[in-house]
């Protein structure tokens, strides 16, 4: 095999002197002083995510007002942190099961959307929901009331997921 | 004998045998969902094809007899399309609704369909319709578009149990199944189904939906339904039993149990009557305290009770070890010759299946551990008289159901000083001044003693505070493993529940005893040593399935072991 | 001297002390305002309009902070060290002139100076070396190994860079024939600033001002990746505080000596073309001096957020292999330059 090797760089006389080395990088500086800032002022200005971002996930609600989730427990199965519980019962649907309780941690979640990856029905996906701040310990538990988002409000992201297929 | 191949392996077996009999009485796994090796044949599956040398096609292997000299491939390349080709059929109309079946994650079909199928189907046209959420009985649901039709519970129903209840009606593609007109599936061991279908087509009314079975952690244990012992393993999520299930025991229940022990034997340990402590009674009123406190109120009452005064009520529901400490309490510590066991039998419901008329897991092994009056003046009748007339005017009652019993009942009412070890509130504990809470057949170690003779180990499913869920020391689930003290989850509900084995060593211990067991397997050591008929015998060596006592030992149904042989 | 000359002295300096105090904390605002525009980004703007109370919002959070001390520091010299660096910061300023004009008030020519000191440039470099003490001995008090090593490197630093820095001023003593500050000012008549007569002695004294001041380049006292917070590691709450300010009233210290030294001070140029009152004149020197020192100021913070920190030999190397003949042979030549022209 071929062995490159690299010399040591050597200075020229003007570099070992540092001074126009450094008066080069202060006019670099002075520049960058000058150009538009990239700063995004949060509170005020808000980021709107793509649909490709991973935010707090949530159960799809559909139109008629049921929730598309079955309780099959796939994604409490997969979580890599196990913040998902969810406990299923028989409903008069079509779709005979329904999760009774359904409970993200929102602690333990690790946005790694593995949950969205492995549903079968659609029903829990990556919100756009970035904004979660908590004071008690028991907010951070998110049930189905905090969980269910109509499917109008979650398009871009099911239409994102449907065109990565 | 004769000698045949299977997949390069030459067998010695006999002309009467299929080849899928020969094939896992010697460790081969055949694919299959029709047969069983406790049903009759059926052979309408075809999951079973193999292919034999000089067979112009490939046979099925659980009806093709075996004939010397047969070469037997399971896993050649014909045999595997065969099997591809079974698969996709199967499939056509078995609709793609694991999310909502129970059965996911323990399903033959599941399983198959990753082992056995090439994963996509050809297809196109709408799956049939069939009716779905059907009440075949009282326990048990059918979906029909979820059933393969392999008949299983048909033949069991009316080969086993003996109850021909259910039917194939239709034909082609229609064929599904139902009940006979006028009739229900409702035979003592209809949720039996549940376990032999390969699908999800029957379900169990009573666990619909619960959980899931991943979530589950799933530990040995024997039935306390009744004297038969049946070998079950109890299914726990959140330190909850959620269901029982038969587990294969050629000794005792080869693969079966009956509905009632499968659905009430464990409903009292997560009963709102549940003993969640110790209590005492105090000027009249019942106060919970602590097992301290009981406990010394208890010992410091009955040494004034000594010697003949005295009396107790093991029980037929605790382990050999709580009556074998039961016993020496009573003979050693409180001197006395009064010292039983009440009956609970109920006349009649019994069958030559399973069902046996002793409700009772353990009366046998009470009696050996034991609990036998010494003579006919110190029997059951003769503590109830001793109540009755006012010479026994103390007792110690361990059985959790005494209060069925009304004449002990009426004659507990004249004793001046009760203590009862029971798990569950009843008549009993609200007559006890002293209540000791013990745990249930479900949150110990212990053996069982069936009427065969068959000693099985129970290991504890359900961890009480004094009984902890260690790593190792417990079936765990994942569940159980990674919950922290932050996951409502992980806060389970325990009970302050102590064996009553535990609970008369303590109480020995007050009162002077010098013995004391730390441990249950510390009481069968000692237990084997004494009673001549457990000599040499260790937990370890009871293993999966028990040992049985005596020399009479029990035929098998199968020369192997079904669950143990896998692909 | 007498009691109004001391009621005068004391005011100068309460009006320094509280102009330098004032600037030390909106020097910690600009510094973060550069760094941010360097960086692409706005820099703090919150507190106060523009953010401009930032720095008193972190003076009032390091103030209300514990004061902790190690068990096994030396409680006394760990206090004193920080009260050493903050008090040479401020005893320079003593000595610089911010206006050439007197003004007469009270019936007294008051000068634009606190003390007009004839040796001035050694009282200068005197208290500049004092104010290693200040951070050798927090690093030795601490008990704390990265706290030593920061306050060794402090002082192997302070010899190193103090030589060509004494050397460098010589150029100017020489031309000006003077050690007292108002006379090198006032020898900086027009355009004739000795950064234009010693180009050469001006670059050598600012790299060694930089490395006086612990500025980065040059501030591996403080080196964070390697000695955490070297000297200051172990301080915590207000002392910390102290040893923030000094360094901003070191840089403030440093720009003004530069600004006397080669900057012409207070001197506008062909301001005397004007005849302008002498109160408009001393307001137009005073804000000469200001601006100019303000632009000091702004290139200490430009260097330190464009080069990084030099390694240990290569600050050495530079010390003694660079600036020290470089700065020899300036003192030689201008020797010879200023014999040639007599």
């Amino acid at each position: 095999m071929e062995v490159r090797t690299q010399d040591k760089y050597t200075l020229t006389f003007w570099e070992k002197l540092y001074i126009p080395e450094i008066l080069k990088g202060m006019k670099l500086t002075l520049e960058q002083m000058l150009k538009k800032k990239d700063t995004r002022e949060y509170p005020e200005e808000k980021w709107v995510p793509p649909p490709s971002y991973r935010g707090a996930p949530v159960l799809v609600l559909e139109r008629n007002g049921v929730e598309r989730c079955v309780a099959c427990g796939l994604c409490s199965r997969v979580c890599p942190a196990l913040a998902i519980e969810v406990q299923a019962a028989e409903t008069e649907h079509e779709k005979e099961r329904y999760p009774e309780l359904f409970e993200i941690n929102m602690l333990r979640c690790i946005f790694c959307g593995f949950c969205e990856e492995v549903c079968p029905e659609e029903a829990i996906v990556m919100s756009p929901t970035y904004e979660m701040v908590f004071t008690r310990y028991e907010d951070a538990i998110f049930g189905k009331d905090k969980l269910l988002m109509s499917a109008e409000e979650l398009a871009p992201r099911l239409e994102f997921l449907r065109s990565h297929r | 004998m004769i000698t045949i191949t299977i997949d390069g392996k030459e067998i010695q077996t006999e002309p009467s045998k299929t080849i899928i009999e020969a094939a896992f009485e010697h460790g081969i796994y055949v694919p299959h969902f029709c047969w069983h090796p406790a049903l009759s044949i059926s052979g309408n599956c075809r999951m079973c094809l193999v292919e034999v040398e000089k067979m112009p096609k490939q046979v099925i292997a659980c009806s093709t007899r075996c004939m010397d000299g047969m070469v037997v491939h399971v896993n050649s390349e014909k045999a595997v399309q065969a099997r591809e080709a079974v698969m996709e059929f199967i499939l056509i109309n078995h609709p793609l609704d694991c999310p909502i079946c129970d059965e996911a994650g323990e399903c033959k079909l599941q399983d198959y369909a990753y082992h056995y199928s090439v994963g996509e189907s050809r297809f196109d046209e709408e799956k049939g319709l069939k009716r779905k959420r059907v009440a075949l009985g009282p326990r048990v649901l059918f979906d029909a578009e979820r059933c393969i039709s392999c008949s299983r519970c048909i033949r069991f129903c009316e080969d086993l149990a003996g109850y021909p209840e259910l039917t194939f009606v239709e034909r082609g593609d229609h064929v599904t199944i139902e009940t006979f007109p006028g009739r229900q599936l409702e035979n003592p061991y209809s949720m039996n189904v549940i376990d032999i279908c390969p699908v999800g087509a029957l379900t169990s009314r009573d666990f619909r939906f619960k959980a899931r079975a991943w979530d589950m952690s799933e530990t040995p244990g024997v039935c306390p339904g009744c004297a038969r012992g049946c070998s079950m393993d109890m299914w726990v999520r959140q330190n909850e039993i959620l269901r029982l299930t038969p587990r294969e025991n050629q000794e005792v229940n080869n693969f079966w149990m009956c509905d009632r022990g499968r659905l009430e034997s464990f409903r009292h340990v997560h009963e709102e009557t549940r003993i969640e402590q110790p209590m005492l009674r105090k000027d009249g009123v019942q106060l919970a305290v602590g097992w301290d406190e009981a406990l010394a109120a208890a010992a410091s009452e009955l040494r004034s009770w000594k010697g003949d005064t005295v009396a107790v009520i093991a029980s037929p529901y605790d382990t050999c070890e709580d009556n074998f400490l039961a016993a020496r309490f009573a003979r050693e510590i409180l001197t006395t010759q009064f010292l039983d066991i009440l009956p609970h039998v109920e006349a009649g419901d019994q069958d030559e299946f399973l069902l046996r008329e002793d409700k009772t897991p353990n009366s046998a092994g009470a009696r050996i551990a034991g609990v036998t009056p010494v003579d006919d003046a110190h029997n059951l009748d003769s503590i109830v008289e001793g109540l009755q007339s006012g010479k026994i005017k103390a007792v110690v009652v361990s059985d959790v159901r005494a209060h069925e019993h009304a004449g002990f009942m009426q004659a507990l009412g004249k004793a001046q000083f009760v203590v009862a070890i029971v798990s569950n509130a009843s008549a009993l504990t609200e007559r006890a001044d002293v209540v000791l809470s013990a745990s249930t057949f479900a949150e110990k170690l212990g053996t069982f003693l069936n009427f065969e003779g068959q000693l099985q180990l129970l290991r504890p499913a359900v961890n009480t505070t004094e009984n902890e869920r260690w790593m190792g020391a417990f079936a765990m689930s994942r569940l159980d493993k990674f919950a922290s003290e932050f996951d409502r989850w992980g806060r389970m509900k325990r009970y302050d529940a102590r064996s009553a084995g535990r609970v008369f060593s303590l109480l020995a211990q007050l009162m002077g005893g010098k013995w004391g067991y730390d441990h249950p397997e510390d009481i069968f050591e000692e237990m084997a040593k004494r009673i001549e008929a457990l000599h040499g015998l260790t937990y370890e060596g009871l293993g999966r399935w028990g040992v049985r006592l005596g020399s009479e030992q029990p035929g098998h149904l199968l020369p192997y072991k079904y669950s143990d042989v896998r692909p | 001297m007498d009691f109004i000359d001391i009621v005068i002295a004391l005011i100068k300096i309460v009006v320094m002390f509280a102009v330098v105090l004032v600037t030390v904390a909106e020097l910690v605002y600009t510094e973060r305002k550069i760094s941010a525009w360097i960086q692409n980004r706005i820099g703090p703007n919150r507190v106060g309009w523009r953010g401009l109370l930032q720095p008193y919002a972190d003076v009032i959070k390091l103030v209300l902070k514990e004061d902790i001390v190690p068990t096994a520091a030396n409680r006394f010299i760990h206090t004193l060290a920080p009260i050493i660096s903050i008090g040479v910061a401020f005893s320079t300023l003593a000595v610089i002139p911010i206006a050439g004009e007197t003004i007469s008030m009270f019936g007294r020519e008051i000068q634009m100076v606190i003390a007009d000191v004839n040796v001035g440039v050694l009282y200068v470099l005197a208290l500049t070396s004092m104010g290693v003490y200040g951070l050798t001995l927090s690093g030795w008090s601490s008990n704390n190994k990265y706290s030593l090593l920061g306050g060794l490197r402090s002082s192997a630093q302070m010899i190193s860079y103090e030589l060509s820095m004494g050397l460098s001023v010589i150029g100017v003593i020489m031309i000006t024939g003077s050690l007292q500050l108002t006379e090198i000012v006032s020898h900086q008549s027009g355009w004739m600033w000795n950064m234009v007569l010693q180009p050469v002695g001006f670059i050598t004294f600012v790299v060694a001002a930089f490395a006086e001041t612990n500025r980065t380049p040059f501030d591996l006292p403080e080196a964070e990746p390697e000695l955490v917070g070297g000297y200051h590691t172990e301080y915590s709450s207000f002392k910390f505080a102290l040893f923030f300010l000094a360094e901003y009233a070191n840089m403030i210290t440093a720009s003004a000596i530069i600004v006397t030294l080669y900057f012409g001070g207070w001197q506008v140029p062909y301001l005397e073309l004007l005849a302008l009152p002498t109160g408009v004149v001393v307001v137009l020197q005073i804000l000469a001096f200001i601006v100019k020192v303000a632009f000091m100021l702004f290139v200490f913070q430009w260097v330190r957020w464009t080069v990084p920190r030099f390694r240990y030999d290569q600050l050495m190397d530079l010390g003694w292999k660079v600036m020290l003949p470089i700065a020899l042979a300036n003192v030689i030549v201008t020797g010879i330059v200023i014999l040639l022209i007599q």
